[in-house]
């Protein structure tokens, strides 16, 4: 059975009221969702709540969702838009000074100072681009998928991607060999 | 894809939450049990209410109504009690319990 038909059938059990389909929900699209939010608000900690709030909203909300709808999309962009409340309630500077040392992962992998510029230049993005960059960069989301997941025209998708994908770059100092 | 963007996937990669995680999936579950009660709790006070509200408004009639058919069928329904008693003592088999069965 492909992911979409598995998620197809868990939706329309959940539409039904299985807490267990809804549960299996949960396992298979947690990931995305976690890493979207981290990379969208930069806090590990909130993103973790959000995407815990997320999943209650879809939750009462799951009946809503259209059969062959993209599960993964639709808490993105349920996820989204609670960043987006959490953030004009909490303010976005006191949001961003909490993320970075306490929330470190301490994992060997590339040079320190490139993790910190990358979220450092993340942080200054807008949050419209951020969030799309966020997607369409870091979790494979096609433009037309970002654009439906965000509620955003594609065409601005689209040059958030780019012009975010600029400053990420040239805040790491890479030269971009794409254009 | 370009060099580039394989640097910046690689970073992003570092953010990945691990693809199964027992105790975020199962905290999420128990807010959703938490709610689901709260909201059942809720649909049945709220119908409790309404009960009590409808029962009270139709009680003065509802209770004429009562009395004057529990004095109507209060021969039938003692009948009725001295039959099931009667039953029960026999053991669900009254013909045979009176030698009345071939």
């Amino acid at each position: 059975m492909s992911p979409a038909s598995l998620d197809e059938e868990l939706v329309a059990a959940a539409q039904g009221g299985s807490a267990k389909a809804f549960s299996r929900l949960v396992e298979r699209h947690q990931q995305a969702l976690r890493a979207f939010l981290r990379r969208a608000c930069g806090n590990w900690a909130q993103a973790d709540d959000l995407a815990q709030e997320t999943f209650l909203a879809a939750w009462s909300q799951i009946g809503r969702l259209k059969a062959g709808a993209s599960v993964r999309a639709w808490l993105c962009g349920i996820g989204y838009h609670k960043h987006l409340t959490a953030a004009r309630t909490a303010g976005r500077e006191r949001v961003r000074a909490a993320a970075y040392e306490a929330d470190r992962n301490p994992a060997a992998g590339p040079p320190a100072e490139d993790r910190i510029a990358l979220e450092g230049a993340m942080a200054d993005l807008p949050p419209d681009q951020r969030a799309c960059v966020a997607l369409c960069l870091a979790a494979d989301f096609s433009h037309a998928e970002a654009a439906e997941a965000l509620d955003m025209p594609l065409g601005t998708v689209k040059s958030h991607v780019s012009r975010g994908r600029a400053r990420l770059l040239q805040a790491l100092g890479v030269c971009d060999d794409a254009s | 894809m370009t060099q580039a963007d394989d640097r910046l996937k690689a970073l992003f990669a570092l953010d990945q939450p691990p693809a199964r995680d027992p105790a975020f999936s199962t905290a999420v579950m128990e807010r959703v049990m938490r709610q689901q009660l709260r909201d059942e709790v809720a649909l049945l006070c709220g119908v409790s209410v309404v009960f009590a509200g409808v029962l009270w408004l139709v009680w003065p009639t509802l209770q004429t109504a009562l009395v004057t058919l529990s004095q109507g069928l209060a021969p039938a329904l003692g009948a009725l009690a001295l039959a099931f008693c009667a039953m029960s003592i026999l053991g669900g088999r009254p013909t045979a319990a009176l030698g009345l069965a071939t």
